[in-house]
């Protein structure tokens, strides 16, 4: 698994048009949406550790449930989506330099679909019946432990993506 | 004067006892950040007239405020040592001190006017005021975030 596979795919991507031009001509390229990247991360993880807190029924207490989910929601995607936008265009300036990153390979394989994965089961399952523990200050187990998992996971998330910046676990490869 | 102060910093090594402890610390900044950016944002949308708008703001405010001052502690504890490992880059970088002086300003913002307006009943609120504020809040601490990423790029 190291190095990991796809690197054809990686180096081809970096011939891309736009992707050149991005990792050479564009020096302010990096910083900006580096920049982007943070600051949409602050409303998503923000709102989400918020939401979570909830959950585990530590903070907004006297806020039904479903109103943070509900209300909280809209601002939650769109730092999603800028978030992923710019990290995109990150991805797609440098591939190859991503593809020696064992911690981006981490971050986006195995912390990313576990942390969608519990988004998703708490939605499906425990929060069917949010109107039954709306107002409890302290929401049922499956739910505490969803929240709780979701800071875990999220934070993980964070934490691997900042780890690529520095140079452990990194192939170095010149491809202009 | 100033500048041999931040030399005197960058003297103590903060960091020198392990390689770990450089990351370790900017993770932890990074988390005190979202803490903090999200007890902020849900408040200041509320006064915006989004998000948590059925509501009181004094409510969704008090929920918000441990994890409001709770981050900023943490950011303090972890955004120190960062800044005196590398004190004299961080003296010559305008980015830097631009930082500083606009979280000065987040903060007189956040803990006059901002905290009055958020403790108020939801009837006596002045909306323009309240408004500009929540949209000022946003763009100085977003502001804050910015400068401290871009001291390595700009």
């Amino acid at each position: 698994m190291w190095p990991p596979p796809f690197r054809d795919f990686f180096v081809w991507a970096s011939t891309l048009p736009g992707s050149q031009y991005l990792r050479e001509d564009a020096p302010s390229f990096f910083g900006t949406f580096l920049t982007v990247h943070v600051l949409s991360m602050c409303l998503f993880l923000g709102l989400v550790l918020m939401m979570d807190l909830r959950l585990l029924g530590v903070a907004h207490l006297h806020t039904p449930v479903s109103q943070i989910q509900r209300r909280l929601f809209p601002w939650q995607l769109l730092g999603a989506i800028v978030m992923s936008i710019s990290g995109l265009v990150l991805l797609y300036a440098q591939p190859v330099l991503y593809w020696g990153k064992g911690f981006f390979w981490v971050k986006m394989l195995i912390a990313l679909p576990l942390a969608m994965a519990n988004l998703m089961l708490f939605h499906f399952t425990t929060y069917r019946s949010v109107s039954r523990w709306d107002t409890a200050p302290k929401p049922p187990f499956a739910a505490r432990v969803a929240g709780g998992l979701s800071i875990v996971l999220w934070v993980t998330v964070l934490c691997f993506g900042r780890l690529v910046a520095y140079d452990w676990w990194t192939i170095v490869e010149n491809v202009s | 004067m100033l500048l041999s102060f931040f030399r005197w910093m960058e003297g103590l090594a903060v960091y020198r006892s392990s390689i770990y402890l450089g990351p370790g610390v900017n993770l932890v900044h990074l988390v005190s950040m979202c803490t903090f950016m999200g007890a902020l944002l849900m408040v200041d949308l509320r006064l915006l007239g989004a998000g948590l708008t059925t509501q009181p703001v004094r409510s969704v405010a008090r929920g918000a405020q441990p994890w409001l001052i709770g981050g900023f502690i943490g950011l303090v504890v972890t955004g120190i040592p960062a800044m005196m490992a590398t004190a004299t880059m961080q003296y010559a970088s305008k980015v830097f001190w631009f930082k500083m002086y606009v979280l000065a300003a987040a903060l007189l913002l956040t803990f006059t006017v901002r905290w009055k307006l958020t403790r108020q009943e939801d009837s006596i609120r002045n909306q323009p005021l309240a408004k500009a504020v929540a949209l000022l809040s946003i763009v100085l601490w977003m502001t804050v975030a910015a400068g401290g990423r871009l001291i390595m790029y700009l």
